[in-house]
């Protein structure tokens, strides 16, 4: 099954302000030819990917883990909970 | 305005600490970023109802079923061996959003004022920031969970490091509750939880527990074993969930989540400073061995909740046994994971059946090279039943 037909049984309401950000591209880049971007790889809802020479924050799809913050080798994700009871709302948990 | 206290969540441990205050006549907030409680929260779920009951009344508490088996499977990629053990506690299957609205409104019952669809994105002394205002607090406790940004950003604690961290995920498959009792041979409210411990592709465990009308199944996986081997979580998932495709074959998938379990935290993790205490999954405080982080969580809430200084807390969780339980299993998992041991034990426990069924005893010889690490695990073992 694809993570896009799972992701579609979720509630999302999208905080316009991302509550995912990257500090610096920059080692994102060296990031992707080092350690093969292990955000990408943990990433249970594909919230991450690398194009043209940048990491992309799909950040809407998020379901809120945590688990890329973790696994960051540059420590390079800022990571906030969405605000006023945004991003996802479980039914079951 | 002012609270006498104010709770940062309202889960299980956060719940448990503002119905322990409000009852004692404080007045409490309590916070959820959530648009409702349990909107955030993620577990199998299996709750102990001898923990729950140490703080809440549970005659109404609203589980899916009472588990009257738990299937322990060992499985490598050829073989499996299942223990099937009927539990002696009362254990209950739970959907977490029912189960956290019911812990909130016992708080709320008790007196608690409960905020929801608002994040704390700061603590200056005693003020809780929030996008909404700033609240002043006599005491401030934090029930953030797992991913716990305020306590990080506070220095009570520093972040998880990946070979400290599972990343669970799971996915909800409905269908009607005749349907659900007839795959698993249930009768009533009769539910049951099985664990899967697997070494293939990697080492991991997962879980399937029965709801009324609905399956919970889900696997979990150390962080860095995932990232090193490269394996999406969800490819991890799919190869688990092969097996048992039959059990869930025309049942619709309605849920799919995600969650990152503490494999460490207090007493490595301040559990408080001054008037803000931490409680639950954001102190660390679920048990390695059996995931379980609601218990801990609604213990360690009560505790802080109840504390009148920040030492009787800590000196409280050192007293509980539900908090040394966790303290205690870490030692034995960090162990257990190590290089191939888990393998290891897969391997022992189900060479070990298929010798016995096949009456030839002498495959095991190969195990004696590994007799001294299983000795160490055996006196681990001991310490954590102690």
């Amino acid at each position: 099954m694809r993570v896009e037909e799972r992701l579609y049984t979720l509630r999302y309401k999208r905080d316009e302000k991302p509550h995912l950000e990257i500090k610096d591209q920059a080692n994102c880049a060296k990031c992707y030819d080092t350690y093969k971007s292990p955000c990408i790889t943990v990433c249970p809802a594909n919230v991450y990917s690398f194009t043209e020479g940048k990491i992309v924050i799909s950040y809407e799809n998020c379901l809120e883990c945590g688990a890329c913050k973790i696994v960051c080798p540059f420590n390079n994700i800022i990571w906030r909970y969405p605000r006023y009871g945004l991003g996802i709302s479980l039914r079951y948990g | 305005m002012k609270f006498d206290a104010v709770v940062i969540g309202a889960g299980p441990a956060g719940s448990a600490s503002a119905y322990t205050m409000a009852k004692a006549g404080y007045k409490v907030l309590m916070i959820e970023k959530g648009s409702e409680p349990g909107a955030k929260n993620v577990s199998g779920a299996m709750i102990r109802e001898a923990v729950i009951s140490k703080v809440f009344e549970t005659k109404d508490l609203p589980f899916e079923r009472i588990v009257k088996r738990v299937r322990l499977i060992f499985k490598t990629r050829e073989n499996e061996t299942e223990i099937s053990v009927k539990p002696k506690d009362k254990l209950y299957t739970i959907a977490r959003l029912k189960f956290d609205k019911w812990l909130a409104q016992k708080a709320e019952g008790a007196g608690a004022v409960l905020i929801t669809k608002t994040t704390v994105t700061g603590i200056e002394g005693q003020k809780v920031i929030t996008e909404r205002g700033e609240i002043e607090a006599g005491k401030i406790v934090i029930a953030e969970g797992a991913n716990a940004l305020l306590s990080m950003s506070l220095g009570l604690r520093r972040e998880l490091r990946s070979e400290e961290t599972v990343l669970g995920i799971k996915e909800v498959y409905a269908s009607t509750r005749d349907e659900v009792a007839k795959r698993f041979g249930l009768q009533g409210d009769e539910g049951e939880s099985w664990r899967i411990i697997t070494d293939y592709p990697l080492p991991s465990a997962g879980f399937i527990y029965t709801y009324k009308d609905a399956v919970a199944i889900g696997i979990g996986a150390k962080v860095d074993e995932i990232t090193q081997r490269d394996i999406r979580p969800f490819e991890l998932l799919d190869t688990f969930k092969e097996p048992y495709s039959e059990l869930i074959k025309g049942f619709s998938l309605r849920e799919y989540s995600a969650k990152i379990i503490p494999e460490n935290g207090f007493p490595s993790f301040k559990p408080c400073e001054g008037s803000i205490y931490v409680v639950g999954d954001a102190l660390g405080l679920v048990d390695p061995l059996t995931f379980d982080g609601i218990g801990p969580a609604v213990i360690s809430g009560h505790l802080a909740g109840k504390a009148e200084s920040c030492n009787a807390y800590s000196n409280s969780l050192y007293e509980a046994s539900e908090i040394l339980k966790v303290m205690r299993s870490r030692p034995l998992t960090r162990e257990l994971l190590k290089g191939d041991n888990l393998s290891l034990y897969i391997h022992l426990v189900t060479d070990f059946s298929l010798s016995w069924a096949e009456g030839d005893l002498s495959k095991l010889k190969y195990y004696k090279n590994s007799l001294g690490t299983i000795l160490k695990h055996l006196l681990l073992g001991l310490e954590v039943v102690q």
